[in-house]
């Protein structure tokens, strides 16, 4: 069972997520802030992190770059209310890019997507 | 006594006096006239004289006196009389053309009134004139226009057509102006072309004039030792008068004027003459071409409000753009994750709820007008971001020098000596220019490591075929192959550059603007870093980005 690490500052979305992908099979671990993020990545392991970009008074941005230079190995996933950063080049380090919507189907269908390719990669 | 002249009889008939001729029938019946206008010349008065002195009249002796001093006295008075009228026609003549000259702003005017006045019978009547004129870096003085005839079949046909018309001189100037002022100045091309002389030739005849002011009478130019005889060859006559245009104390030319049809002499009363008008013509002269000047400095300020007033239209544009872009950013992030939530849910409760419960219904309406609300939304965040297009049309050379001048305190502090090779006029082509500038400043940063004890760097550009290149070369240590690969590798993270990716972000940027990178090492030394733009190339938009 692939784990996974859910990064997102509203605390509804991220009971959704929780609710959503755990019923798809995953085991989902919450994080409310880039904070609180990090001391989770530096205490577990996970397969796959989905961050959101706008966090309160911290960037999605900034924890994907720690993340990729710390920990370059791990997938990630920017999931966002906002279609714009696509083009920016700055989210490409991510492994997916998906805006926000209420239907998760596009946001789990990228995770198979990825996990597949990292075992692909790895195995 | 019965004289031979009719001088005694207060009378006359016609037959009485040969002299008398038409048109002066009164002088039958006035004797004091006739004794003057016409007994004092007449050879039968001088007869009379002669028998007088025969009689022994004292009168003979000294009448012959009165008579010749009356004679002097009257022929001074007609070479008086002639200057005078000459004079009365020259200031009224000078009178017409100053008029025009003190009014006149636009330079061909000034021209064509001056050289008419000089070349027409009825002004100065000088066969051919050229002007000069010092340019404006005041550096030489050059032919600008030449005015007469070319040869004699041309002097015959001008000269019969303006003898035929009556055409005052400020009639003859404006036709000449509208019909041909710009065939003139084509017509003595090859003699201008020639005159062109710098002003700091001290020693060249026009120096001269322009130096002393005053005007230089050439005569037997051919044979004079002091003159170059190069200038009468090209004018092709060995008398001719240089004329001084001096206004101020500036040097605005010269004119030269001569008689190469009629081979007139000039006299020293044509070149006082002269003188006197060449003071107004420099004067208008001057005053035109400073106010043409001026004319093309109030366009050059027009040209430059209306751009400034096209780009503080743009800065209000883009700052009201820029509030859209907010307010909509805005929107996206307060709408788009409260209808994710309610949608989302609606969606969990709705898997989970049997087929036979009635909420059913109401959960798929959730459902469905979320969809729609999120549509909409994207809709217009769609639209926004249309508002700001990332790919535009940029000059390459501008963005090198502005990424440079950036890293230049860091290239400096380092010891690096950064030079540019620009390729003038290359094409603008269409790019990112946030994400160009962000590979040309990584590569610069990599080529900084390459040379931690400084050295040389330098950015190139060049138009090859229908590509932009940007050739950026250091003279550090050489990278080797497996390092290159590493460098372009996917997030290989050795350098701390930036976001921490380095060149391989370029890499993958440049692949999706359409355009090649390559590292190389020259024989000489140093890695050579290259980007190759198309000109023509498009961008890869709307790929995964990161698949």
């Amino acid at each position: 069972m692939a784990k996974l690490l859910v990064v997102d500052d509203e605390s509804n979305i991220r009971l959704l997520y929780a609710q959503e992908l755990s019923d798809e099979g995953y085991e989902v671990v919450t994080a409310a802030s880039a904070v609180d993020a990090v001391e989770k990545l530096q205490a577990e392991t996970f397969d796959l992190a989905v961050l959101d970009i706008k966090l309160k008074n911290e960037s999605g941005i900034d924890l994907l770059q720690k993340i990729v230079k710390e920990r370059h190995s791990l997938p990630v996933i920017l999931c966002t209310a906002f279609s714009c950063y696509k083009d920016d080049f700055s989210a490409w380090l991510a492994d997916g890019y998906v805006v926000k919507s209420s239907d998760m189907q596009e946001l789990k269908d990228e995770i198979k997507r990825v996990l597949t390719k990292k075992q692909k990669a790895v195995g | 006594m019965d004289w031979e002249c009719c001088w005694s009889k207060e009378e006359i008939v016609p037959e009485a006096c040969p002299y008398i001729g038409e048109g002066e029938e009164d002088l039958y019946t006035s004797h004091r006239r006739r004794v003057v206008e016409k007994c004092a010349e007449c050879p039968r008065f001088k007869n009379d004289l002669a028998r007088m002195k025969g009689m022994d009249n004292p009168l003979a002796e000294v009448v012959p006196y009165i008579l010749t001093e009356f004679q002097e006295q009257k022929s001074q008075m007609g070479v008086m009389l002639s200057f005078l009228n000459s004079r009365t026609r020259e200031i009224k003549f000078l009178r017409e053309v100053g008029l025009v000259l003190q009014t006149s702003m636009d330079i061909d005017e000034v021209l064509s009134v001056a050289m008419t006045a000089i070349t027409a019978g009825k002004g100065f009547g000088m066969n051919r004139a050229f002007l000069l004129m010092t340019d404006k870096e005041r550096r030489y003085i050059r032919g600008y226009l030449g005015v007469g005839p070319r040869d004699y079949e041309e002097a015959w046909r001008t000269w019969d057509d303006i003898g035929r018309s009556n055409f005052t001189l400020k009639e003859l100037a404006k036709n000449f102006q509208k019909t041909k002022l710009s065939s003139e100045k084509v017509k003595f091309h090859d003699i201008l072309n020639q005159l062109t002389v710098p002003l700091s030739d001290q020693g060249h005849i026009f120096n001269r004039a322009l130096r002393t002011k005053k005007p230089i009478l050439v005569e037997n130019a051919l044979n004079n030792p002091d003159l170059d005889r190069g200038l009468a060859r090209i004018l092709g006559v060995d008398c001719f008068l240089v004329m001084p245009l001096i206004s101020r104390n500036r040097r605005i030319g010269i004119i030269i004027a001569d008689n190469c049809i009629t081979h007139k002499p000039i006299t020293l009363q044509d070149m006082q003459s002269l003188e006197t008008f060449a003071f107004p013509v420099a004067f208008a002269l001057e005053r035109a071409s400073l106010y043409e000047r001026l004319q093309e400095e109030v366009e050059k300020q027009k040209g430059a409000n209306l751009k400034l007033r096209e780009q503080q239209e743009l800065i209000v544009k883009m700052e009201k753009m820029a509030l859209v872009g907010k307010i909509t950013s805005s929107i996206a992030h307060s709408i788009r994750n409260p209808l994710m939530v309610i949608g989302g849910f609606a969606r969990t409760l709705l898997k989970g709820s049997p087929e036979d419960d009635k909420r059913r219904g109401y959960l798929e309406s959730i459902v469905r007008e979320t969809r729609q609300l999120e549509d909409v939304l994207s809709e217009v965040l769609d639209y926004s971001e249309s508002l700001f297009p990332v790919m535009d049309l940029w000059d390459l050379n501008e963005l090198v020098m502005t990424n440079l001048d950036d890293v230049a305190p860091s290239l400096e502090q380092v010891g690096i000596r950064a030079r540019t090779l620009l390729a003038p006029d290359i094409p603008r082509v269409r790019i990112d220019y946030k994400q160009i500038s962000y590979c040309v400043r990584t590569i610069i940063g990599t080529a900084m490591v390459a040379m931690e004890k400084g050295g040389d760097l330098t950015v190139e550009t060049a138009l090859e075929g229908d590509d932009v290149l940007v050739r950026i070369s250091d003279s550090g240590a050489p990278l080797t192959e497996s390092a290159q690969e590493a460098l372009t590798a996917p997030f290989f993270v050795t350098q701390e550059m930036g976001t921490g990716v380095g060149l391989s972000l370029c890499k993958t940027i440049l692949e999706r603007h359409g355009s090649s990178f390559s590292i190389t090492n020259p024989p000489g030394g140093g890695n050579v870093y290259a980007i190759r733009l198309s000109t023509k190339g498009e961008y890869l938009h709307g790929e995964a980005a990161c698949s």
